[in-house]
């Protein structure tokens, strides 16, 4: 790991960007990833903010959603626009800088050797982390929940850094708007049959992210948008 | 026997809305279904306030204290599912403003002059033109 990808290897890789209200810091990050990875998606999920402005600055693709719909919703309209651009592996990747660059090629590497078709980045597989107890609390609750409710053992069940091959890619299909999508999306992985591995990542908590990050209250939404999903539909 | 003040009051309210169900039909803006149910709704209204005494009896018959605990479980049970199918509705809703949401920004979608050099990251912001703003 952290070995870099040949450069066609990385001309194939999209990476897929949710944006809501990031104009602070959004151009600062795609930069970052779009040194090394020339496609870089953003999604802006109906910012009140200048976010989208910022991403036609600085991305290689920039999209709007006219109205907020969510991070869910945002990724998928990424991930359909990346399939439709032809891409041969998509990586999602959170815009409010909590995820280093140089964890994508950890990402694709086991998809491009065909080990798997699904990577999921774990927070906790890679020793030592740096979080605050309570969010901490939460997300050891998440994997317990995604324990119970998929069957799926998991070390970090809602952490935004995923990689898809492009056939996985095109099967995924995000219907819960809002967080709880983390949850559906290892549902359909599941489901899938799509061979799939967890691959140590590292998170930058800076104060930034954390304020932007999910609330111990968020997690009881994405507990009841899940639930009511399983028992509406 | 003598009706009391309310079911005068309730009884009177109960005519106007079947009065104005109706002239909603006839008008056109009600749909012939619901016209059917909202006015079997008034009427088995009218019926349990005017005879207070038929829903005690009924109650009694399913091992129910008092007609107004039928009443009230009733209404319960429907509010519940009414409940659920409006939620149903709106998570329907929410989804195809989504795809629609979704097919527009795919349909707009900006891009960057490709294919861009990194080491002038600085013409691609000229040539990038007012982004367009539709919220």
């Amino acid at each position: 790991m952290g070995t870099e990808l040949p450069a066609e290897a990385r001309a194939q890789v999209f990476v897929v960007m949710a944006a809501y209200n990031e104009a602070a810091c959004l151009e600062a990050v795609v930069g970052e990833v779009r040194a090394l990875y020339p496609h870089v998606v953003v999604v802006d999920d109906g910012s009140s903010d200048d976010t989208f402005a910022a991403a036609c600055r600085s991305a290689s693709y920039a999209l709007r959603h006219a109205v907020n719909r969510g991070q869910g919703a945002a990724l998928q309209t990424g991930i359909d626009f990346a399939l439709r651009e032809g891409a041969g592996f998509i990586v999602t990747f959170d815009a409010d800088g909590q995820h280093r660059v140089e964890d994508i090629s950890g990402l694709v590497e086991p998809i491009l050797t065909g080990e798997c078709d699904i990577t999921l980045g774990s927070r906790f597989l890679g020793g030592h982390v740096d979080m605050p107890r309570l969010r901490r609390l939460v997300l050891r609750g998440a994997v317990l929940f995604t324990r119970m409710v998929s069957q799926v053992r998991l070390t970090d069940a809602h952490n935004g850094f995923r990689g898809f091959s492009r056939r996985a890619a095109a099967r995924v299909n995000i219907t819960l708007d809002r967080m709880a999508h983390a949850s559906e999306l290892i549902d359909q992985i599941r489901h899938s049959g799509f061979p799939y591995r967890e691959v140590p990542v590292q998170i930058r908590y800076t104060e930034y992210s954390l304020a932007k990050g999910q609330s111990a209250r968020g997690a009881f939404r994405i507990v009841f948008d899940y639930l009511m999903r399983r028992l509406v539909e | 026997m003598n009706p009391s003040l309310f079911q005068i009051i309730a009884l009177c309210g109960l005519a106007v809305l079947v009065v104005v169900t109706v002239l909603g039909t006839v008008r056109g803006s009600i749909g012939r279904r619901d016209a059917v149910l909202w006015l079997s709704i008034w009427i088995a209204a009218g019926v349990a306030i005017a005879w207070p005494k038929l829903t005690a009896k009924i109650a009694r018959l399913l091992g129910i204290g008092r007609g107004t605990d039928l009443v009230l479980y009733c209404a319960v049970v429907i509010m519940l599912v009414g409940f659920l199918m409006v939620y149903a509705r709106l998570r329907q809703l929410r989804r195809e403003l989504t795809l629609v949401v979704r097919h527009v920004a795919i349909e707009n979608a900006f891009r960057a002059k490709p294919p861009t050099a990194p080491s002038e990251p600085n013409t691609t912001v000229a040539a990038t033109p007012d982004p367009p703003r539709n919220g």
